[in-house]
């Protein structure tokens, strides 16, 4: 079965956290009894744990030195002159 | 943070470069960590994260300091992979997760933690799994979905550094969990 757009834009504000206290109540109500949008409701946050396990990625070390080994010399003058 | 950061960015405007050295320390990995994420290549990502650096140093006089600075550089970085991405020719995708290295210099490049073997064989899987699945969105979807979930950004500030309204943002979240939902459920 094929729920109404509404709900599935419902579970969207739910998950910006804009949702209103009405409409989550609306939500809440439908999702008690429609196993298909409860299941929607629960891959979503799921897709949501998914992205935000993805590790802290860092910086290659030396990549300072290679920046500043980069920057354009024209600046580099303006140092002496203060 | 952004009283310092502003101090900073007032002697690189003088043209100190120690300060800049300073601002690059505090914000590589989060540049870094926007290309990897939107490009998926190690070599690729150091690249652009370079290249973004770099013309915010050159540009830092266009830089308002009583704007946020981080929106400023992400956008910076945003639009630099993307201009790299669209560059691509279209199988540079495929290539990219066929290739088996790829993943033995992003799980090098990953803060180690105190796990034990086995266990890191399955983070390791995991990661890579993720980063596929991120590469597999749109572009549009990847930086919304990246900046939101990886970097935690707001909606308003991911509205900035995209150039786009907040309403549009949202669609494009939107639409990104649909797109992940639609794959995950699949497999």
């Amino acid at each position: 079965m094929k729920c109404d757009k509404e709900i599935v834009s419902l579970m969207h504000k739910y998950l910006d956290e804009e949702i209103t206290e009405q409409e989550r109540k609306i939500l809440k109500k439908h999702l008690s009894y429609c196993e298909a949008c409860n299941k929607h409701m629960s891959e979503l946050k799921k897709s949501i744990a998914f992205v935000q396990s993805s590790s802290h990625i860092e910086a290659p070390e030396n990549l300072t030195e290679l920046v500043m080994s980069q920057l354009p010399e024209q600046k580099r003058s303006v140092n002496w002159k203060r | 943070m952004e009283t310092l950061i502003k101090r900073i960015i007032i002697d690189v405007k003088k043209g100190d470069q120690e300060a800049f050295a300073e601002l690059v320390e505090l914000y590589k990995d989060k540049v870094y960590q926007i290309s990897y994420r939107m490009v998926g290549n190690v070599h690729e990502a150091q690249d652009i994260a370079q290249e973004s650096f770099l013309r915010a140093y050159v540009n830092i006089d266009t830089y308002d300091v009583n704007r946020k600075f981080s929106t400023w550089l992400f956008r910076i970085v945003t639009n630099l992979s993307i201009d790299r991405l669209r560059k691509k020719k279209p199988d540079f995708y495929l290539e990219q997760h066929i290739e088996g290295t790829e993943g033995l210099t992003l799980s090098s490049q990953i803060a180690a933690t105190e796990e034990l073997p086995e266990d890191q064989v399955i983070t390791h899987e995991l990661q890579h799994w993720i980063q596929e699945e991120i590469l597999n969105l749109p572009l549009k979807y990847r930086s919304a979905i990246i900046l939101k979930y990886i970097e935690d950004l707001s909606l308003k500030e991911i509205s900035e550094i995209l150039d786009i309204p907040v309403a549009t943002v949202k669609t494009r979240i939107h639409r990104g969990r649909e797109a992940l939902r639609k794959k995950l459920s699949s497999k």
